[in-house]
C-alpha cells in the first residue's frame, strides 16, 4: 500500500501544536508535567524536531488554550460533584487548563462516544468500558493511547493491585485481553459480598461465618427458625451471576478463572469446578435458602426488603453500602464470602469504569496527568467522604469499626492484599451476559442440569473464540 | 370543445395540488422513516462491530438469522402475543364502549380519559407499575389473591406465568385506544339503522351483530393494524420487567435486536433483525387492512 501522504499534515500540524503546549507546561507547571517534549505516543513525525522552538510568550497563550473534555458516566449525584470538585482543583493547579466535564447515563455514553470518536468529534478522555464492550474494539481501532508509558511516569502499577490492573490491559493488537499495555485507569473498587442484619443474627445466636460450611450452617440454622436466610432478586437477571460467582469463587483458583475471563490459554466451561458450583446453587435452591419467588424480585426491591428486616442476609456489591448505611445504621454489617478450608475465595467483583485517552486528544501529557490526579490522594479522600469505594486499599483513618462501611473497608484491603478480587463472569464474551444469565435462570428453575449448564456456557465461549482466531 | 382549455388546465392543477399538501409530511417522513430504513437495510449487509471499519458480508447475517434459534423463539413469543395485544385489547374496549354507546351514560368523557390513560402512558413507566403490582412481596395483585386464599405468585419471575403476564400488561395498556376509537366509530352509525333494526324485532345481541360489528369495520381494521403493530414491536413492557427472562421465556425480536445492535456491537446481524420485523409488520397490515379495510365500501 501506498504511504497515505496526505495525512501527515494534520499529523504534523498536531505535532507542533502540541509541542508548543507541552514545553509551554513545563514552563509553568514544573517537571511534574514530565515526558519528553517529543514524546507523543501517537504520531511520531522527523519533521517536528525541525520546528523552531516557541518563544514564551506564544507558549503561555497557547496553554490558555488547554480545554479538555471529560466524558464518563457521573450524570448527578454524588459522582458528579468528585469530578467536578477534582476538576476545578486540577485547573486551580494546572493554571491555563481548563477542563470540561460532561456525563451520560452509561448506555448512552457507550453509543455516543463510539459515533463521535470515529467521527473525530469526541472527548480527550473517556470511560472506556472493560472488555470487549468498548476496550477491545477500541485498541483494535487504534482510537486509544496506550498508557503504559504515563504508568511508568506515575507508578500506577505500583498503587493498584495486578488482579485490578490487568482488567484494563490489552495486547497492542487488541487481541488478548488482561495482559499488555494499559489503556485505562480505574478510579473506584466493586465488591460483592453479603450484608447481614445484626438483629436477626443476634436473636439466633449466630456469628458471622468464618468458613464456608459455617455459611451454610448459618442459613439452615436461619431456615430451621423460620427466617429467610438470603434475600437476592433474580427479576433483572444480573443477581444470579454474583451469587454463582462468589460461589464458583470458594472453588476455583486464579490461573483457570482468569484464563477464562481473559480467553487466555484455551480455557473450557465445561469443567468439575463450574459443575460443582452449579449444583452448589440448586442445592441451595431445593434448601429454601433464598427469600421465596426471589425470581420475581427485582434487586431494587430486593435490598429494600433487606433493609426493612424481611431476611437475615443480602448479597450485594460495594455499591448499595451508603444505601444500606442510611437505612439501617448500625444494624447493618457486611462480611465477604469465607472461604472453604485454607483456599483464598476469589471474590466477585471489578473496577469502576477506567478512564483512557482518546488518540485524537492534542493533549495526552496533560490529560495523562489529569487521570492521574483521579487517583491522587486528594481524589481517594473525595471518594471515602462520599460513600466510594476507591480502587486502592483503604487508609486506617477511613475506617470506622461497627459500621457497614468499616467492615467494607477492612475486607476491600484484605482482598486487596490477597490479590483476591475475582470476575464478574460475564465479561467472558460479549454474549455472556445473554447466555449466563438465561442459563442461571434456568439452572434455579430446575429446568437444567449442572452438566448442560456447563455445556451451554462452553457452547458460547468456544464459538466466541473460534470466531475470535478467524 | 368544451373543456378544452381550461379544463384541462385545471385538470393538470388538481393533479399536482395534492403533492403538494403532501410535501410537508413527505419529507419528514423521507427524513426520518425512509433514509432511516434504507440505512438499516444497508448495514444489514455489513458486518460492523460499530468501531472498526465495516465488511460487506452481503445476506450472510440473514442466512445466520434464519439459523438462529434465539431469533426464532423470540419470534414465536410475539406471535404469542398477538392474542393479548389484538384480540383481548379490541373485546376490553369494544365490550364497554358498547354499553357506554347503548345506555348512553354520562360522564362518558371520564371513561375515555381513564381507559385512555394508559395507552399515552411511556411503555417503560407500564412496565414499572406493574413490576410493583406484581411484586412477589408486597405486591397488590397477591394480597388480593390472598384474601380468597392463593398462595403468592411468581408472577414474572415463573417459566410458565412470564409470557401471559407480560401480554396482559400489553392488554390493559392497550384496550383504552380500542375503547376509544370504537366509542368514536359507534357515534357515527346512523341511529335509523338501530330503529330498523328495533321494528325488526332484533334482540340487543342481534343488533350488535347486524348493525354494530358491520359499522365498526373499518374501526376494527384500524384497532386491528395498530395492535399488530404493537404486537410486534414490543420492547420497552418486556424491559422494565423480565428483560427477556427468566430463560428466555419472554425474548422477544425487538428486545434481541436491541441486544445485538447496542449491547454486543453487532451492528449489521441486529440491523437484520430489525429489517426482517419491519417487513413482517408491513405484511400483517397490509393484509389486515386488504380485510378489514373499507376499499370494498
Amino acid at each position: 500500500m501506498p504511504k497515505r501522504q496526505p495525512r501527515l499534515t494534520p499529523i504534523c500540524l498536531s505535532l507542533i501544536c502540541f509541542l508548543l503546549l507541552i514545553s509551554c507546561g513545563q514552563q509553568t507547571t514544573g517537571p511534574s508535567m514530565g515526558g519528553t517534549p517529543a514524546a507523543s505516543p501517537s504520531s511520531p513525525s522527523p519533521s517536528a524536531s525541525a520546528q523552531p522552538s516557541p518563544s514564551p510568550t506564544s507558549g503561555s497563550q497557547a496553554q490558555k488554550n488547554i480545554k479538555l473534555v471529560v466524558w464518563d458516566t457521573a450524570t448527578s449525584g454524588v459522582q458528579k460533584e468528585i469530578i467536578e470538585t477534582l476538576a476545578r482543583e486540577f485547573e486551580k493547579d494546572n493554571p491555563g487548563v481548563q477542563i470540561e466535564h460532561e456525563g451520560y447515563p452509561f448506555d448512552e455514553l457507550q453509543k455516543t462516544l463510539q459515533r463521535a470518536i470515529t467521527s473525530g468529534k469526541g472527548p480527550d478522555i473517556a470511560q472506556i468500558n472493560n472488555g470487549e464492550s468498548s476496550m477491545g474494539p477500541l485498541v483494535r481501532a487504534k482510537l486509544l493511547i496506550p498508557l503504559t508509558k504515563y504508568d511508568k511516569q506515575y507508578g500506577w502499577s505500583k498503587k493498584f493491585a495486578p488482579a485490578l490492573l490487568a482488567r484494563n490491559m490489552y495486547t497492542e493488537d487488541g487481541k488478548t485481553f488482561g495482559k499488555g499495555d494499559l489503556w485505562g485507569v480505574s478510579q473506584t473498587g466493586e465488591l460483592v459480598g453479603f450484608y447481614y442484619n445484626k438483629k436477626i443474627f443476634q436473636q439466633n445466636g449466630i456469628q458471622v461465618p468464618k468458613t464456608f460450611d459455617e455459611l451454610e450452617q448459618v442459613m439452615q440454622t436461619l431456615k430451621d427458625k423460620g427466617v429467610t436466610p438470603l434475600i437476592f432478586g433474580n427479576l433483572d437477571k444480573w443477581q444470579a451471576i454474583h451469587l454463582y460467582g462468589e460461589i464458583l469463587g470458594t472453588m476455583t483458583n486464579r490461573e483457570y478463572l482468569d484464563g477464562l475471563i481473559y480467553r487466555q490459554g484455551n480455557k473450557s466451561w465445561d469443567t468439575p469446578q463450574i459443575k460443582q458450583a452449579a449444583a452448589k446453587l440448586q442445592e441451595w435452591e431445593s434448601k429454601g435458602y433464598f427469600i421465596k419467588n426471589y425470581a420475581a424480585l427485582h434487586s431494587d426491591d430486593a435490598w429494600k426488603l433487606f433493609a426493612a428486616g424481611k431476611g437475615a442476609m443480602l448479597l450485594q456489591g460495594s455499591w448499595l453500602t451508603g444505601d444500606i448505611q442510611k437505612a439501617m445504621g448500625s444494624n447493618a454489617g457486611f462480611f465477604a464470602m469465607p472461604p472453604r478450608g485454607n483456599k483464598t475465595v476469589l471474590h466477585v467483583g471489578g473496577v469502576g469504569i477506567p478512564y483512557g485517552i482518546i488518540k485524537t486528544t492534542k493533549y495526552p501529557d496533560v490529560a495523562a496527568k489529569f487521570i492521574n490526579f483521579l487517583v491522587s490522594d486528594r481524589a481517594v479522600q473525595l471518594l471515602l467522604e462520599n460513600g466510594q469505594l476507591p480502587a486502592i486499599k483503604v487508609p486506617q483513618s477511613y475506617i470506622k469499626p461497627n459500621t457497614v462501611s468499616g467492615d467494607l473497608y477492612k475486607a476491600w484491603n484484605k482482598v486487596n492484599d490477597e490479590n483476591a478480587l475475582g470476575h464478574y463472569l460475564d465479561w467472558a464474551t460479549p454474549t455472556f451476559y445473554d447466555t449466563l444469565t438465561a442459563h442461571l435462570q434456568l439452572l434455579l428453575a430446575h429446568k437444567e442440569s449442572p452438566d448442560q449448564f456447563a455445556k451451554a456456557l462452553e457452547a458460547d465461549y468456544s464459538k466466541f473464540l473460534q470466531q475470535e482466531q478467524k | 370543445m368544451k373543456y378544452s382549455m381550461s379544463g384541462r388546465s385545471r385538470r393538470y392543477g388538481s393533479a399536482l395540488e395534492p403533492y403538494l399538501y403532501l410535501l410537508p409530511s413527505l419529507v419528514i417522513f423521507t427524513l426520518f422513516v425512509g433514509i432511516p430504513t434504507l440505512g438499516a437495510v444497508v448495514l444489514s449487509l455489513l458486518s460492523w462491530d460499530g468501531y472498526t471499519a465495516p465488511k460487506f458480508v452481503g445476506l450472510a447475517n440473514y442466512v445466520q438469522a434464519f439459523s438462529d434459534p434465539i431469533f426464532w423463539l423470540s419470534l414465536w413469543h410475539n406471535v404469542v402475543l398477538i392474542p393479548y395485544y389484538v384480540l383481548l385489547p379490541a373485546v376490553l374496549g369494544l365490550a364497554p364502549a358498547a354499553v357506554v354507546h347503548h345506555l348512553k351514560l354520562r360522564g362518558s368523557s371520564i371513561f375515555r380519559v381513564g381507559f385512555f390513560l394508559p395507552y399515552i402512558m411511556p411503555g417503560v413507566l407500564i412496565g414499572v407499575v406493574w413490576r410493583w403490582m406484581l411484586n412477589p412481596a408486597f405486591g397488590p395483585v397477591n394480597s388480593l389473591l390472598g384474601l380468597v386464599g392463593i398462595q403468592p405468585l411468581g408472577w414474572l419471575g415463573d417459566f410458565n406465568l412470564a409470557l401471559p403476564s407480560v401480554g396482559l400488561i400489553g392488554a390493559w395498556a392497550t384496550y383504552g385506544f380500542c375503547y376509544v376509537v370504537f366509542l368514536a366509530g359507534l357515534q357515527k352509525i346512523p341511529q335509523e339503522l338501530y330503529e330498523a333494526a328495533r321494528i325488526d324485532g332484533a334482540s340487543g345481541w342481534q343488533e350488535f351483530l347486524a348493525v354494530t360489528l358491520p359499522g365498526l369495520r373499518g374501526e376494527i381494521a384500524v384497532v386491528i393494524a395498530v395492535n399488530l403493530i404493537n404486537a410486534l414491536k414490543v420492547f420497552d413492557v418486556i424491559w422494565a420487567t423480565t428483560r427477556g427472562g427468566p430463560g428466555r421465556s419472554t425474548s422477544v425480536v425487538v428486545l434481541y435486536m436491541l441486544e445485538n445492535a447496542f449491547n454486543i456491537n453487532r451492528v449489521g446481524y441486529g440491523s437484520v433483525l430489525g429489517v426482517i420485523i419491519a417487513v413482517l409488520t408491513l405484511g400483517l397490515t397490509l393484509v389486515t387492512l386488504r380485510l378489514f379495510g373499507e376499499s370494498s365500501d
